[in-house]
Parts: structure tokens; sequence; C-alpha cells
């Protein structure tokens, strides 16, 4: 299965679905809210949030993953750090905080980029009237990731095959060279395929003068009020602290 | 000649961005490994210096580096970074696209030192490590004295972000030329640049 940032397939309609702008939205109050509080039962409630809609959408092992991590971080952050001194402090110190903070943003960012869609992501973004000149580079972008991803892999392939993988150890005798030998055909193989995916998408009518019609249903329902009506309501708790 | 954005620069300011995405991620990755998380802002504009020329080459009007700024800001803020990275990209993108503007996005000089700009944006990754620094210093002088809290402060001075944006930009410089180079033995040959 190839790993996609945003999936070009939909999630089944099983599960708990968001409209994008919650999911932006709540993303936004995670990252803000994140750097400025410092009181651990707040922290824990905000990283609460991404880590239940990820156990709602049934991603249930990087859920747990990400429950387990921001646990150790927390114990981490309010036990081992203020029993330790000196060196090791500071080391522990700048792991933890570093987890402690950087987590629940990266647990929702990792939430939206793997249960939203780029269809969905594009709907939203033209309901938000945001101009063209994002629309387009943003969604060629995302349908771009996948295929760097497996020129990459392939590039990789041919490497190790005359011997020059990444595990051969010349990474630290030529790393000058390594760089030339992987990216230069990266470079020239993505480019020409860019070219071509410009050309494809020309003929299919993007850019033209008419708006766009979308198939995706996106809009607020009971659940993103209800999610909007926490992510707030902890936002101001902070605000208060 | 149009000087209107055409919806093929717009394709090719996706595809771009994502390259320089990708490639800037993959440094980002080796910034795990724990001295070179410091040598970050000395490597990484280099590195990325060859997608960007290459990029370059294919701009010919205003705003497409102001673009490409402002979806790599954001696509930041959607893998879990601040608001912060988006400010100082708009920032910085926006005067590197001018000085890109005034070399008319020919000239060499104009692009290396565009380029140089250009690549103090990512610094915005780094800069909450000193904007949270106010909660983390008050938290450990209660809990350890003013003593040992001084000790952190004379470690990570302030002005440790002032030199990790000039090292971004002294890198960004090689990083042009870095490009150029790979450019000229490479893609100039095979017709692409």
């Amino acid at each position: 299965m190839q790993t996609e940032l945003l999936q070009s397939t939909g999630a089944s309609h099983k599960h708990l679905r968001l409209d994008p702008r919650t999911k932006l939205f709540i993303a936004l109050i995670t990252n803000t809210a994140a750097f400025s509080g410092n009181v651990w039962y707040l922290m824990v409630a905000l990283a609460a949030i991404p880590l239940s809609l990820l156990f709602a959408s049934n991603k249930i092992k990087s859920g747990v993953y990400c429950t387990l991590a921001y646990i150790i971080a927390v114990l981490l952050n309010e036990l081992v750090m203020p029993a330790t001194h000196g060196i090791p402090n500071l080391f522990i110190a700048m792991v933890a905080t570093t987890l402690y903070r950087m987590m629940p943003g990266l647990i929702m960012g990792y939430y939206l980029v793997t249960t939203t869609t780029v269809s969905e992501f594009v709907a939203s973004m033209e309901r938000m009237h945001l101009s063209q000149k994002i629309i387009i580079p943003m969604s060629v972008m995302f349908r771009f990731f996948p295929t760097i991803g497996e020129e990459a892999r392939a590039i990789g392939d041919a490497m190790r095959m005359r011997g020059i993988g990444l595990g051969s150890g010349r990474l630290f005798k030529k790393p000058m060279a390594m760089l030339e030998y992987r990216m230069v055909p990266l470079l020239m193989s993505t480019v020409k395929i860019g070219d071509e995916l410009s050309a494809a998408s020309l003929t299919r009518g993007l850019g033209g003068p008419v708006k766009r019609t979308n198939v995706c249903e996106i809009g607020f329902g009971v659940q993103d009020i209800a999610i909007l009506i926490i992510g707030i309501l902890i936002f101001i708790a902070f605000t208060i602290n | 000649m149009n000087n209107k954005l055409q919806t093929k620069d717009l394709i090719s300011v996706g595809i771009f961005t994502a390259i320089y995405f990708v490639i800037f991620f993959a440094c980002g990755m080796l910034g795990y490994i724990p001295i070179l998380f410091i040598l970050l802002p000395a490597y990484m504009p280099m590195i990325t210096g060859i997608p960007f020329m290459l990029f370059l080459t294919k701009v010919k009007k205003f705003g497409m580096v102001s673009i490409m700024a402002i979806l790599l800001g954001i696509i930041m803020f959607a893998t879990g970074h601040t608001w912060v990275p988006i400010a100082t990209a708009l920032i910085f993108g926006l005067l590197a696209d001018l000085v890109f503007k005034t070399g008319k996005y020919q000239s060499f000089k104009h692009s290396v030192l565009g380029y140089g700009i250009f690549s103090m944006w990512s610094m915005g990754a780094m800069l909450p490590l000193w904007i949270m620094r106010d909660s983390y210093l008050q938290y450990i002088s209660n809990s350890m004295g003013d003593e040992y809290t001084n000790a952190v402060i004379s470690i990570t001075p302030d002005w440790a972000a002032v030199a990790i944006f000039f090292t971004a930009f002294a890198s960004g410089i090689a990083g042009a030329f870095l490009g150029k180079a790979v450019l000229k033995k490479h893609f100039q040959r095979a017709g692409i640049a």
C-alpha cells in the first residue's frame, strides 16, 4: 500500500467524518494553545482531542502509539524533570518539553492529512474563498508527493543494484557524490513527469475560465459543532490560565 | 509578454514546492541525530539549493516564489508546527521575490542573494524554541533556583536566534552556487534548465 500525504480515496462512511475546515480550525487551536499554557491537565485535555479523533476514525494502531508517546512525554515533564539535576536534566528537559508541546499539534497534523482526501481539501478551500493561485499549486503539490516517493524508491533500488546504496558506507566518505547520485536523477524524472502532468491537467480543463464543480459533499454537521465547542472551551481555559 | 500568472506557472509552483518540501523534509529527518540538529541551519539551505535553482529557471513572473513560500508555510503548519513558519515564509518569500524581480529573474547575482533571503524562512520552525523560552525559564527557576536558571540562559542566549538566521542566509548563498554548479553539470546538458 502506498503512503500518501493526503489520500486520493475517501474513508468509508462508517467512521466519524469532520469537515476539513473544522480540522484546520482545531489544528490552529492546538498549535497556538500548546505553546502558551503550562498546566499539565489542560495539556492532556488538549492532546485528548486529536487522540480521540484518531480512535474515532478507526486509526487504532497509530492512536495507541501516539497515546503512549504522549503519556511518556507528560510523565517525563512532570516527574522525571523535577527529580534530576545538572546536565542530564538539561537534556531531558529539551526532549520532554519539545515532545510535550509539539505532540498535540503533530498528532492533529497527522490526523488532518491522513483522513482528508485531496478533493475534500480543495472543496473546503474553495468554500473558504481562497484564491485559485493558492488552490491550484496546492492540489498539484499533494497530488505530486506520492509520485516523488515512488520515483525516489525506484532510484534507490537502481543505486543499490550498482552498489551505491545508502548503507554501503560511502555516505560518509563522499557525501556530495551521494547527494548528486540521488538528487539529480530524482529531479530529472520528476520535472519530466511534472511537465506531462501539467499538459494533462490543462487538457482536462484545469484553470479554465468557468468555475469548476466538485463531487465532494462537505458541510458542518452535529459532530463538527460538538468538536468545535470542545476546542474553543479548552482554548478559553488556556487563555484564562 | 503576459505578466499575469498562467495555470501552467501555478502547476510548476506546485510541482517544485513538492520536490523542495520532500528534500527539505529528508534533511529535517537527519536533524533527529542530535549533533546534526544544531547544524540544521547550516546544511539544509545548501542541499535545497539544487531544486530551488532549478525552479528559478522556470520562474519568469512575480508571485511564483511568494506562492511557494506560502504553501511551504501552510504545509509546515498542517504537519504540526506553529503559525511562526507561515509568518516567516510570507516575509522572506516576498522579499526574495522582490530581489528576483529586480534582477528580472535572469541575473545570477540576484538569484544568489534572493535564495539566501528565501532560505531564512525555514528558521521560523526553530524560533518557537526562543518564543516559548519564557515559560520554560519560569518553570525551572521555580524548581531549581536562580543560579541554575542563569546557567541555562547563558547556554542558550538570545543572539543564538539571530545567529541561526545568519547561518541560514550564508548557507543559502552557498546553496545557490552549489545549485548553479549542478544545473550546469547536468540539467543544461539535458536541456531541462
